[in-house]
């Protein structure tokens, strides 16, 4: 039907250009949908964005989905008390969706234009599993003519950790690849430590790839500064206060929600990393320190 | 020409600055403390606006920019300076913001506001008296219970941490040690928007002659010595700066200086 339509439009978008954040490919379904959408009244347009958001967040499981979906939402939204007329209002929609994917894309050059700087020359990294905002941060660093070397954990079920080290090394940047359990072993080594996240929550804390949490109560253990750098629209209104408060339906791959039965016997993608252990939080909104995530998020929501 | 006058003699002034700048930094010249230095800036900032051709917000903050990157580069470890100049900048936007009429009347009010400032300045340069802490004692004295350790400090990073007088890390760890608390008094200005990273400008060294004098002898070609100037306190060691909690800083400094403005 038109919802499969979309999800395999979403499918495309992601396949085409590995580069792309799974939110912004979001965003251009909604924007496509908005602009096929043949609904009478702005109630059923919100009902209709919001089923193809959750048709979505089906597909692909990710915290970022959900975030970006629901702040595309809020950001067009706030057009419709303003023209009453549907076909004004949906024109204005669309514009606005637009000015929003604009905005977006660029967010993850600002991160690394920000997150560069903290770089010395000589440090030694150490990163989790594969981030594109990471690889970006680095490249910046390296064009920056610094020098530099990055250790990156395995991250194992998937080996996600080997992708990022072939696409560092085609960089020309020194690296090594570490067992997940070599990290307290390596902590010793490293002058920093910078990982991406894949939700960043109201308390300042992230949520990112299974052991990420490890390796940021080691960084503290051995007083090493633990960043992370992630766009704002991975913001998600979400406290979790420990690991079981996160949502199943984040935790999991999508195929692994529809097609297993009892998930108690199915290991986590993802943990929570409480804000106690972050040292700072590079964002396109600027670098702010966790308290500071919360006021963030209620100027972007609201 | 009079236009001609005023140009070269506000020139005359930033130079004039500038090279007190270089000079002294503080402690030492005709700019002592970092009150005093704050206070001048201000006067400066107030000087250009009134003196400088501009005909539009953009224009003046544009001038104001690219003096305060001069000033800031002719003494990188005084961050007074800069955040003086950060905070006349987040005012014309906010004039710029508020007001709907033509230049003139812009010219008036951003005057006016920074008069306010200045005001703002002596007031809190008198009430934030900076209590003296004699290091030596201090470890005995936490040991058989102190009831606060108060201290003042150079400037408040953008992370809650400080860049404070060398010595103040030991008297942090020592206050963290014996379960005291640890409480800065700093005024508005020294609230600087930099964070700890950026190692060429965070240190300032004097030469280490009043520790190692020269009279030493032999000794002197044998050991490198280096006597830096400041002390960096992590936030965690800090309990309070004036009444609010280290994590608090980044809402002050929001409300302060407006993030584009971070990098002069």
């Amino acid at each position: 039907r038109e919802e499969k339509r979309l999800v395999e439009y979403f499918r495309t978008q992601v396949r085409q250009d590995p580069e792309v954040p799974s939110a912004v490919a979001a965003i251009r379904t909604l924007l496509e949908f908005l602009k096929r959408d043949q609904s009478e009244t702005i109630l059923g347009l919100r009902e209709n964005l919001t089923q193809t958001i959750r048709r979505l967040e089906e597909a692909d499981s990710s915290v970022a989905v959900s975030s970006g979906g629901e702040l595309f939402l809020r950001f067009i939204s706030l057009t419709s008390l303003e023209h009453p007329d549907l076909s004004q209002c949906k024109k204005v929609m669309v514009e606005r969706g637009e000015l929003f994917l604009k905005k977006i894309s660029l967010s993850r050059s600002k991160v690394a234009k920000l997150c560069h700087t903290f770089i010395k020359d000589g440090a030694k990294i150490l990163t989790h599993s594969s981030s594109r905002v990471v690889l970006k941060v680095l490249e910046s660093a390296a064009a920056d003519k610094k020098r530099f070397t990055v250790y990156v954990t395995e991250s194992q079920p998937d080996s996600a950790g080997r992708q990022m080290a072939d696409k560092l090394r085609k960089l020309n940047i020194p690296v090594t690849v570490v067992l997940d359990a070599a990290v307290g072993y390596i902590m010793e080594k490293v002058d920093l430590v910078i990982v991406g996240a894949e939700g960043v929550v109201e308390s300042g804390g992230i949520i990112n790839k299974i052991g990420t949490y490890q390796l940021a109560v080691c960084s503290k253990a051995h007083n090493k500064p633990f960043y992370v750098v992630a766009e704002s629209f991975k913001f998600v209104r979400l406290y979790p206060l420990n690991q079981q408060d996160v949502p199943e339906r984040f935790k999991y791959k999508a195929d692994t929600l529809k097609a297993v039965e009892d998930l108690a016997e199915e290991h986590p993608m993802i943990d929570y990393t409480p804000p106690s252990l972050i040292t700072l939080i590079f964002t396109d909104l600027g670098v702010l320190t966790p308290s500071a995530v919360s006021d963030e998020l209620i100027k972007l929501y609201l | 020409m009079p236009g001609a006058d005023k140009e070269t003699e506000l020139k005359g002034r930033i130079e004039d600055f500038l090279a007190d700048l270089k000079r002294g930094g503080s402690g030492t010249g005709a700019l002592r403390g970092s009150g005093e230095m704050a206070r001048e800036t201000t006067y400066l900032l107030r000087r250009i606006t009134a003196q400088a051709r501009w005909s539009s917000a953009g224009d003046l903050m544009e001038i104001i920019r690219h003096e305060g990157r001069r000033i800031t580069a002719a003494q990188p470890s005084e961050t007074t300076v800069g955040n003086m100049v950060r905070r006349v900048l987040k005012i014309i936007r906010e004039e710029y913001a508020s007001t709907a009429s033509g230049t003139s009347a812009k010219q008036n009010m951003v005057d006016h506001v920074i008069d306010g400032l200045v005001e703002d300045l002596s007031v809190q340069i008198k009430s934030n008296q900076i209590l003296f802490v004699t290091y030596t004692w201090l470890g005995h004295e936490m040991a058989t219970g102190l009831s606060k350790v108060i201290i003042g400090t150079q400037t408040v990073l953008a992370n809650g941490g400080l860049r404070a007088v060398n010595g103040t890390h030991s008297v942090a760890l020592a206050a963290r040690h014996h379960s005291t608390p640890l409480i800065v008094c700093a005024p508005m200005f020294k609230l600087s928007p930099q964070f700890p990273n950026e190692e060429d400008t965070f240190h300032k060294f004097v030469s280490p002659h009043e520790v190692l004098p020269f009279t030493a002898g032999e000794i002197l070609s044998k050991v490198n010595v280096h006597c830096p100037v400041f002390d960096y306190v992590p936030p965690e060691l800090i309990s309070n700066i004036g009444g609010n909690a280290p994590s608090y800083i980044y809402r002050l400094m929001s409300e302060l200086y407006h993030p584009e403005d971070h990098k002069l």
